[in-house]
């Protein structure tokens, strides 16, 4: 009898020490951000592997997928590519015009109108993590140079940005979650707005818009490079929807972000902008 | 030695299928949570409560989330099924799958409550409590293959 009471007297002792062990590892890695280098370890030596090989089936559908594609099909999207490119490189004209005749008109200092020379693409391992977060991971990590804060773009816009990276892989924060703002502008008028995540992948609010704010629905809003976060005059979106409702503080506005958040499978790191670290 | 190989392998295979189901979003049922109690049901002296702690440690890096908020469930839900598995383990499994509801719920409004003392902000209730559900519809699926795989591979 008196050993099955010790028995249970150890588990319950090993329960207690185990809560109060949680307890601390909670309040370091939140208050103190000591532990992201074992979450790093984990990540590296267990989760990656699982990872990898639970997204392999799902590879190998899209290879034969696409194998199977007949060779008229192919011969089909290079001539729209071709036409594509086309189009690009007159653009591309324009653009290089546009760009020349406004440096000379507004002497913009070089960090803002320079062009990301150096960037990676890097593929998407996994669309989806927590529920409740807007997080992706991808495959390139510190290995490749990878660091925190490093700003994600898809071909069109915006994506996120990296807030934590193991050896082999990293996790984005998109846009779209709630705990994400980004100081933004409206480029038209040049006002400073902030863009919040809604938990939803095709819209995003806008925080603090006064009603008096010369905001139409259409305006492009980009990235402001306030709080060096985000590299200045990234495009975000276009906005969808305003409700100036006169007795409250501030406009309703959404914005609808040009890059299909969550669902792009091939993302650009952007390098020649290194977030300020944030003074503690 | 065959035991400690079903059980780790049956472990892995639901953090691969935790991973699988990330695309069903907050309707995901928690298979690792499923996977450890039915072996603390079945063999009690399987899986301790410091594995368990472990196990939760490992769920936190994959879902991204405080580490150690997982890790406490773990050990808490563990302690609870080591107490009572004497109990639990004579219910129908349809009963069982009551027990679990319950039982994640809880872990569910302790996760909730550390995201919300960290301050995260919280989208809404139904990403929280969606899991529960289809987790406890999804027990008689993870009891009936794993008592399978206990009886096959004799592991007692």
């Amino acid at each position: 009898m008196e050993t099955v009471f010790k028995k249970s007297f150890k588990v319950f002792y090993t329960f207690i020490a185990l809560v109060i062990l949680s307890i601390l590892t909670i309040t370091a890695d939140y208050k103190y951000n000591q532990l992201d280098n074992l979450r790093s370890l984990i990540n590296d030596t267990v989760i990656f592997p699982i990872d990898y090989l639970s997204t392999m089936p799902k590879k190998i559908f899209e290879i034969s997928i696409q194998d199977t594609e007949v060779i008229s099909e192919l011969e089909n999207k290079v001539i729209i590519l071709e036409k594509e490119n086309l189009k690009l490189k007159v653009q591309l004209q324009e653009y290089q015009a546009i760009k020349d005749e406004n440096l000379r008109l507004r002497k913009i200092s070089e960090e803002s109108s320079k062009i990301s020379n150096r960037q990676t693409l890097a593929k998407v391992i996994n669309n989806n993590a927590h529920p409740s977060k807007k997080i992706i991971s991808i495959d390139k990590g510190k290995k490749d140079g990878i660091f925190i804060g490093q700003n994600v773009l898809g071909l069109k816009g915006l994506v996120g940005q990296i807030i934590e990276s193991s050896y082999l892989s990293s996790k984005v924060l998109l846009i779209s979650d709630l705990n994400s703002n980004i100081p933004a502008q409206v480029t038209r008028t040049g006002e400073k707005i902030i863009v919040k995540g809604r938990d939803e992948n095709d819209k995003l609010d806008v925080l603090f818009a006064q009603i008096s704010m010369d905001i139409k629905v259409g305006d492009i809003v980009s990235t402001s490079g306030m709080a060096d976060r985000f590299k200045a005059n990234i495009p975000i979106g276009q906005i969808s929807f305003i409700d100036n409702n006169k007795e409250r503080k501030f406009a309703t506005v959404h914005v609808v972000p040009h890059e299909n958040i969550g669902s792009s499978s091939e993302l650009i790191l952007i390098w020649d902008y290194k977030p300020k670290e944030p003074n503690e | 030695m065959n035991n400690f190989l079903v059980i780790f392998l049956s472990l892995i295979l639901s953090l691969a299928l935790t991973i699988i189901t990330f695309a069903l979003g907050e309707f995901s049922p928690d298979w690792l949570y499923l996977t450890v109690i039915y072996w603390i049901l079945a063999v009690p002296n399987s899986i301790g409560l410091i594995t368990a702690w472990f196990i939760g440690l490992l769920t936190d890096v994959t879902f991204g989330s405080i580490l150690g908020s997982n890790a406490l469930t773990f050990v808490i839900i563990s302690f609870i099924i080591i107490k009572t598995y004497k109990f639990i383990r004579y219910l129908t499994v349809y009963q069982q799958s009551l027990i679990i509801f319950i039982l994640l719920f809880i872990k569910q409004t302790i996760l909730m409550w550390i995201d919300g003392a960290v301050g995260i902000e919280i989208p809404s209730f139904s990403t929280y409590y969606w899991s529960v559900l289809t987790s406890a519809i999804a027990w008689p699926l993870v009891f009936f293959t794993l008592r399978y795989v206990r009886r096959k591979y004799n592991v007692a």
